[in-house]
């Protein structure tokens, strides 16, 4: 052999051997390991000298041996030059790791098969992240339905007994006041202001907590009678084609009111602009203000709000970006999508 | 002239309120008290007061059922609906229903007095 040749091959050798990431061997065209790198001792579980010879079956888990699996994959590697495959894989020590596999078939110049090359990589942390990532999605949107369907418990509680019961002690300390003498007569006025003032602020928090009337005024004037409520003053430009579903339409006032929130609380803006529109299929809205604009903010500092709103927007299926703008303020923006279409 | 009331509401503390603030009046007389919609029905027919004071939510049917049920077997009495569901869809109901006129809840004494006056007086 050339000398440069050689010197190449042994380098080609070293690389294989010494990669770690992937369990690369080969096999002969029986089956049977013939070499063995470091990935797949790391990954497999075996020492060089424990496994070459054995036949490659031993990484399958039982149920795949015994439908024949491992030689099904010859075969279908054989007749088509290669196979990919994503499965169980079983370490030496008897645990399972989650694997993508690709065997090719190596033939020699003449034509004639050689054996097999095996290159395996260990999927079990990719795969259990995606597992999570989905469980954590499905975890949200229940949280997300929990606790609206627990303020709309609060809500109606608070409406229908506390207020109530309000009411009617009000309307006891009327009657009252008018029977009592002078001097009292004050005390007791002061106390139905009192309560009075409780009573609005009881509206208020209800309405806070359960928005009445999305179903039934639609998204548009619910949102305007927040902004009343609040007094925020704010444009809306109202341009959607179609009326968002009841849970896309708590969802958008949900942001919009997370965004606002932070607006009257942070911002300092002298106008806010809050923009809904069609596009890609779903809702896109953006809540524009012109005040000091968005901190660097530091993720562990314990604000909820930004994350409530990606939460939100990401468990219906959509996202949202927080964003500073060029010319002072800030933009929160967000995109739904239209699941009824 | 002494104007007949009926008064139906479910919470116990706004009915007693109700009748002492109406009846504390010379010209309005509390003659019965329900704690549902069929009670309502029920003591309107027997008693055939002038106006009806109606909660909007209320058991056996709500408010707007017993409203349309007393004013079809006595055409002439005024309701007056008195709630807290401050909400455009049940007084669109309650006024389908024939209610004359709507209040909510957390009014002046004096405004709900007012109200049954001007009721009974139109
Ligand atoms: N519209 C805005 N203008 C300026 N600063 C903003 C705006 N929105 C958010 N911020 C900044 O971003 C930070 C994080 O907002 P976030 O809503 O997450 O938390 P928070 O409002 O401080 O607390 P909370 O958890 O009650 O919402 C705020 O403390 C504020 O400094
Ligand atoms: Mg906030």
């Amino acid at each position: 052999m050339h000398p440069d040749a050689s010197r190449d091959n042994d380098l080609f050798r070293l690389l294989v051997q010494g990669v770690r990431d992937y369990a690369i061997f080969a096999l002969d065209p029986g089956g049977h390991i013939v070499s063995w790198n470091a990935g797949a001792a790391r990954i497999k579980g075996y020492a060089a000298e424990e496994i070459i010879g054995r036949h490659f079956s031993v990484f399958y888990p039982p149920e795949d041996v015994r439908s024949g699996k491992p030689e099904w994959e010859l075969r279908t590697a054989r007749a088509e030059g290669a196979i990919e495959d994503e499965g169980w894989r079983v370490r030496s020590d008897g645990t399972r790791f989650w694997a993508n596999v690709i065997i090719t078939a190596l033939y020699d110049d003449s034509g004639e098969l050689r054996g097999f090359g095996k290159v395996t990589r260990d999927m079990t942390e990719r795969r259990r992240a995606e597992q999570q990532l989905t469980d954590r999605r499905r975890l949200l949107a229940h949280l997300v339905e929990a606790q609206e369907r627990e303020r709309q418990r609060i809500a109606w509680d608070v409406h229908d007994d506390t207020i109530q019961a309000m009411v009617a002690v009000d309307m006891r300390l009327q009657l009252l006041a008018g029977k009592l003498p002078a001097e009292h007569r004050a005390t007791v006025d002061q106390l139905d202001g009192a309560v009075r003032a409780s009573i609005s602020r009881l509206r208020n928090l209800v309405f806070r907590v359960r928005p009445p009337g999305i179903e039934r005024h639609g998204l548009r004037d619910s949102l305007a009678v927040y902004l009343a409520d609040t007094s925020t003053a704010a444009e809306i430009r109202y341009a959607l084609e179609r009326e968002p579903g009841a849970d896309a339409a708590i969802t958008i006032f949900r942001i919009c009111q997370e965004a606002l929130t932070n607006v009257r609380k942070h911002a300092r803006a002298s106008s806010v602009l809050l923009e809904l529109s069609t596009a890609d299929r779903g809702f896109l809205v953006r809540v524009v203000d012109d005040g000091v604009g968005l901190p660097d903010l530091d993720p562990d500092a314990g604000h909820f709000g930004l994350i409530e709103m990606r939460e939100r927007a990401e468990s219906a299926g959509g996202w949202c970006t927080v964003l500073g703008r060029e010319s002072g303020g800030t933009v929160v923006e967000f995109w739904l999508p239209d699941v009824r279409s | 002239m002494i104007v007949r009331v009926l008064i139906a509401d479910d919470d116990p503390l706004i009915r007693d309120v109700l009748r002492d603030v109406l009846d504390d009046e010379p010209d309005l007389e509390v003659v019965a008290v329900a704690a549902d919609a069929r009670e309502a029905v029920e003591l309107a027919g027997r008693h055939s007061p002038a106006v009806v004071v109606l909660d909007v939510r209320m058991p056996f049917g709500g408010g707007s059922h017993a409203a349309a049920q007393i004013l079809r077997r006595a055409p002439g009495t005024r309701i007056l609906a008195f709630s807290a569901y401050s909400d455009a869809g049940a007084v669109d109901d309650m006024r389908r229903a024939g209610v004359t006129d709507y209040l909510a809840k957390g009014v002046r004494n004096t405004e709900l007095v007012a109200a049954v006056r001007r009721l009974a007086g139109g």
